[in-house]
């Protein structure tokens, strides 16, 4: 398989912070690699270090097989960005915003002209084409910062949180964007805060905190750190401290907590838990509304890993 | 109260340009008020004088320039022709009399000599070449004896001696009214452009649109928001006035302490008035701060510039000050105007400035009504 | 590459309003103040006919040198008129002193006496032009006196005896009032002719607007610059050279600067009449250099100072005005007080190269005033501009 970008030993200090503490990893050709990681974690530093923004202190990157420099410019004429603020001009419109940034790339006229309507085509902002960025509402600016990261369709792709604060249906447009963009053979790095789109995106997915990389891996590979296979979810109305004693005495069963009115049980692997429960329950005639199981997300990972929260 | 509090906070964030020109107000108040002692006598104005002399400072060269040093301010400049001619540019001196290598001798010998000068052309330089020309004629008519040069001089100093009788008729206090109605002039551009700026500063941070939404929907009374913000705006533009009239204390003195100053007080009083509500209406019709910025500033300094803030009224084109009467400035700083030339302060005397004033609250009621009128259609609209 | 982003820097200036509000509309503004103002302060500053009043008695009626006098300063087909007269009571001279339309009035009894309420140029013409006529009348007299005697005295040396005392002072006394008649002193006015020093505040406006450009060269190349703005970032990780960037940014924002100071300037010319001389060239060497000088403040602030946009328009604004108050914008005595005492700081404020450099070509002509300005707004924008290169070739940061 080939690499398209290779960091090693990476290290980013600033005064007394290691804001990225030597990270060493690899993207390959045609992935979607996810960044995963709390607010501050180090993924913005990352990505501005390979992209030769930032000096750092430390290691080596190779994209597409060359050293990264500020002046490498048939590698920067590959890579395209989304960063996490909206870089746009107020002054000028949808059109002329994209013709400006996918200018600094491609010189024909004709073909910029159609990329520009890909571009706009692919975030869905046709109908917008003259309309100032003051005019377009959140979501509708967030597919226009994409459309101007991408519409020279490069090889490579950042994108740096580009759904904070977006309306759902915006998301889903800018998600699908984001497969159409691979469909057409990028490589795309991801950085998120959003497991779920992680999830339901990401080929491979890396997770970062205070500067280190604690687990990489495929989103079911990641799952099996957590050491739990199930969560279980069950409504249930003034149940005896005697009763959750039991339940955590069954098999598998990982931790009991009751909370509200909700007992969750963790499992760390098996099969029929969830049956296995409700037998419990019937057996001893307690009454619950809800009965629910779920498979972990990468929030218990991270949870497992870290002991906190993913989102602050 | 609440509605105070922000208001206290909010305008702490704007108290740069408060500062800004308070600082211009006192620079410039103290950079043109000449501070003389009272006259009650008659003074002949002198006009400033450079004289380069090339011939011997002494006998009649000596006595043409005692008289000139006599009746003129003599300035003494380094005498490079740059600084000579840079002098005369900015008025620093009004005539420039060379008198010539040789004038002595050549004087004595009748041979008339020319005197060569520099003149800014205007009244205080007319009334210098006027002097020179008087000393110049009588010299040259006793010349015309035979008379030694001693005697010469003694004859020349004697007719040119001679003053007539001059009586000064009024008393007033000239020097320190003049102060007095130039700072109050000047205030007009600190209240336009500072008072009225910073109020509207705070109103678009009160109505910009996701504040006001957020307020209408707020279990405050919106109308007693208004008010309470009204209020606060009052509050301000009446403390930065009393900040600008303690100023006045300090720099004009005495004469605020008399029925003149109690008038430019008042004068000023209102005029602040018809500020803050030029600034409701300001504030009610922008809401972008970068276009407030710029009418402000195009308002404060058409209005100072065109209604004599900064240039004296009576320098003013006649036509300027046609269309100046449309503005409440003017009305304003004609009335510091009159002022000045008024004696004792009876009803009959000040008549014609308390019509000023209604001139100024008219304008202001003017304000109001389409303060209220535009505000109303924008509530309906929204 | 090069054009591309020369014509959208280009664009993206003259869409902002506020901008060019202040680059722009703002000068032309200020100038239609000033000319508005200062048009007739000159023209008032000029002596001009004074009102006065004489009290119409029978001293007066009676004596012959004052009355013909004032008759002749007082007609208003003469060339020589100074007054407006107005023959008439005491009572009725009291009443127009006191509503200020006379300076002041005439009392001829035993002595002429003046009457004026209060100190002024007028009031001290009028002094003047009485004691002339008093002296004069003395003068004569003296005067006729003493040649006679002088002339007497010659012949008796010459020793005639028989004189006719009558006919010779007669002669004498035509003679004297001849002479004092046709008295030619001899004064002459060698004054450059472009006096007008309201001229200054336009020059200080050219000033402001060439500085205030510097505002558009300092927004064209933040948006240049990773570590300012979020465009920067975006624009940086394109593979377009920063030189071939910062190059077209800042010739695209002096194109606009200047276009905004034609249009200044032809307003200035064309419509309020501004003069600045007769030096075409020079005057557009000056202004070129003038809002390079801008220009390289605006670099140099944009990427010296790290702080954010409005931050730097807010040095900009204040080095401007500081500089314009410093070169007479709001009174032109503050130029010359500077220029007088504290020199070396007008030699080092552009705004004062620009002025002066407008002012000796206005006043002096083409001279080497002149040039010592045009090499200081050289050496000014190539110090400005040698620092913002050296802090421009970092093309990583440590943070941004």
């Amino acid at each position: 398989m080939k690499n398209s970008i290779e960091i090693k030993n990476l290290t980013k200090e600033y005064k007394e912070l290691k804001a990225v503490d030597n990270l060493s990893l690899e993207v390959h050709e045609g992935e979607i690699l996810g960044l995963l990681g709390p607010n501050g974690s180090g993924k913005s530093t990352t990505i501005n270090c390979i992209l030769s923004l930032l000096n750092f202190t430390k290691g080596s990157i190779k994209i597409l097989n060359k050293e990264m420099n500020p002046n490498a410019y048939d590698i920067k004429k590959e890579i395209g960005v989304v960063f996490q603020e909206v870089a746009v001009f107020e002054e000028l419109n949808v059109y002329d915003n994209i013709d400006y940034f996918c200018g600094l790339y491609i010189k024909n006229k004709k073909t910029r002209k159609q990329y520009i309507e890909d571009a706009l085509s692919l975030v869905g902002l046709e109908n917008y084409k003259k309309f100032y960025p003051k005019q377009l509402s959140g979501g509708l600016l967030r597919r226009l910062n994409i459309a101007c990261g991408v519409a020279h369709k490069p090889k490579i792709i950042f994108l740096d949180e580009p759904t904070v604060a977006v309306d759902p249906q915006s998301r889903n447009n800018i998600l699908d964007g984001i497969e159409k963009l691979r469909e057409n053979g990028a490589t795309i790095i991801y950085t998120t805060h959003y497991m779920e789109e992680v999830e339901i995106i990401c080929d491979r997915v890396i997770i970062l905190d205070k500067g280190k990389i604690i687990a990489s891996g495929t989103t079911d590979e990641l799952k099996l750190l957590a050491e739990i296979e199930e969560k279980v979810t069950v409504e249930v109305i003034d149940l005896g401290e005697k009763y959750i004693e039991e339940i955590k005495q069954m098999k598998h069963v990982d931790q009991v907590t009751y909370h509200n009115n909700n007992l969750l049980i963790t499992y760390k692997k098996g099969k029929n838990n969830l049956l296995t429960l409700m037998d419990y329950l019937k057996l001893k005639k307690i009454k619950y509304n809800k009965i629910y199981s779920e498979r972990p997300t990468l929030n218990d990972v991270f949870l497992y890993l870290t002991g906190k929260e993913l989102r602050d | 109260m609440i509605v105070f509090k922000t208001y206290l906070k909010v305008l702490n964030k704007c108290k740069m340009p408060i500062i800004l020109y308070t600082v211009i107000l006192i620079f410039f108040a103290v950079f043109n008020m000449q501070t003389e002692d009272n006259q009650i006598s008659f003074e002949q104005e002198k006009p400033d004088v450079l004289i380069i002399n090339k011939d011997e400072e002494v006998g009649v060269t000596k006595n043409l320039m005692d008289y000139i040093k006599n009746n003129s301010n003599l300035i003494h400049i380094k005498e490079t022709k740059d600084n000579i001619n840079d002098a005369l540019f900015y008025r620093d001196v009004n005539y420039i009399i060379y008198i010539p290598e040789n004038y002595r001798e050549d004087f004595l010998n009748k041979k008339n000599p020319i005197i060569e000068i520099k003149s800014t052309k205007d009244y205080q330089a007319s009334l210098a070449e006027m002097m020179l020309d008087r000393y110049l004629k009588t010299a040259n008519i006793y010349n015309q004896t035979s008379m030694s040069e001693e005697e010469l001089i003694k004859s020349i100093n004697n007719t040119l001696e001679k003053e007539v009788e001059i009586e000064l008729t009024s008393k007033i206090d000239t020097e320190n009214l003049e102060n007095a109605s130039f700072y109050f002039n000047f205030m007009n551009y600190c209240i336009l452009a500072g008072t009225i700026y910073v109020i509207c500063l705070v109103l678009s941070s009160f109505k910009s649109e996701m504040v006001n939404k957020r307020t209408i929907v707020s279990s405050m009374n919106y109308k007693k928001y208004n008010r309470y913000l009204l209020l606060s705006n009052g509050l301000f533009a009446f403390f930065a006035w009393l900040f600008y009239i303690a100023i006045s204390f300090v720099l004009v003195g005495d004469i605020m302490f008399t029925s003149h100053g109690m008038i430019y007080i008042l004068n000023s009083f209102i005029f602040n008035f018809c500020a803050l509500t030029l600034a409701f209406l300001i504030g009610n019709i922008l809401t972008n701060k970068d276009a407030m910025n710029g009418i402000i500033n195009v308002i404060a300094l058409g209005s100072s510039f065109l209604c004599g803030a900064f240039v004296p009224m009576e320098f003013l084109p006649k036509q300027v000050l046609n269309i100046a009467h449309i503005l409440p400035s003017y009305w304003y700083i004609k009335t510091n105007e009159l002022l000045k030339n008024i004696e004792v302060c009876n009803f009959e005397n000040i008549k014609p400035l308390l019509l000023n004033m209604g001139v100024i609250l008219c304008f202001s009621l003017i304000f109001i009504i389409i303060t209220n009128i535009i505000s109303n259609r924008k509530r309906k609209l929204g | 590459m090069f054009t591309h982003n020369f014509k959208y820097s280009i664009k993206i200036l003259f869409k902002n309003k506020s901008l060019i509000f202040w680059t722009f509309a703002f000068p032309i503004i200020l100038a239609t103040f000033f000319n508005m103002a200062f048009s007739d302060i000159e023209k008032n500053e000029k002596l001009d006919i004074i009102d006065i009043a004489i009290i119409d008695n029978e001293s007066f009626r009676e004596n012959q040198i004052f009355k013909e006098t004032f008759q002749e300063l007082g007609n208003n087909k003469s060339k020589e008129q100074l007054f407006k007269i107005e023959y008439t009571n005491e009572e009725e001279a009291r009443k127009l002193l006191e509503s200020d339309k006379i300076s002041g009035y005439l009392l001829l009894e035993e002595k002429p006496k003046v009457i004026v309420s209060k100190n002024g140029i007028n009031q001290t013409i009028l002094k003047y032009v009485v004691e002339e006529i008093e002296t004069n009348s003395e003068m004569f007299q003296s005067v006729s006196e003493r040649r006679i005697n002088e002339k007497i005295q010659e012949e008796i040396l010459k020793g005639k005896m028989d004189l006719d005392y009558n006919a010779l002072s007669q002669e004498i006394i035509q003679e004297t009032m001849k002479m004092l008649q046709n008295q030619k002193i001899q004064i002459k006015d060698i004054s450059n002719p472009n006096l007008s020093y309201t001229m200054i505040e336009f020059y200080t406006l050219i000033a402001m607007t060439c500085l205030y450009g510097g505002i558009l060269g300092m927004t064209s190349i933040n948006k240049c610059l990773a570590n300012m703005s979020h465009n920067g970032k975006r624009i940086s990780i394109s593979p377009v050279s920063k030189t071939k960037l910062i190059l077209s940014s800042v010739l695209a924002s002096y194109l606009v600067q200047l276009i905004g100071i034609v249009l200044l300037f032809l307003y200035t010319i064309f419509i309020i009449k501004v003069d600045y001389g007769n030096h075409l060239p020079q005057i557009i060497l000056l202004t070129l250099l003038g809002s390079l000088a801008g220009l390289s403040l605006g670099v140099v602030t944009s990427t010296v100072v790290k702080k954010n946009e409005n931050m730097k328009t807010g040095i900009i604004l204040s080095i401007t005005m500081l500089g314009c108050f410093l070169s007479g914008m709001m009174g032109i005595t503050m130029k010359y007080i500077i220029d007088k005492n504290i020199p070396i700081i007008n030699k080092i404020n552009p705004a004062n190269m620009i002025t002066d450099g407008f002012y000796s070509l206005y006043y002096y002509g083409v001279q080497n005033r002149f040039y010592q300005n045009i090499i200081s707004l050289i050496l000014f924008s190539a110090i400005l501009i040698g620092i913002s290169i050296i802090s421009l070739r970092r093309q990583k940061y440590d943070s941004i």
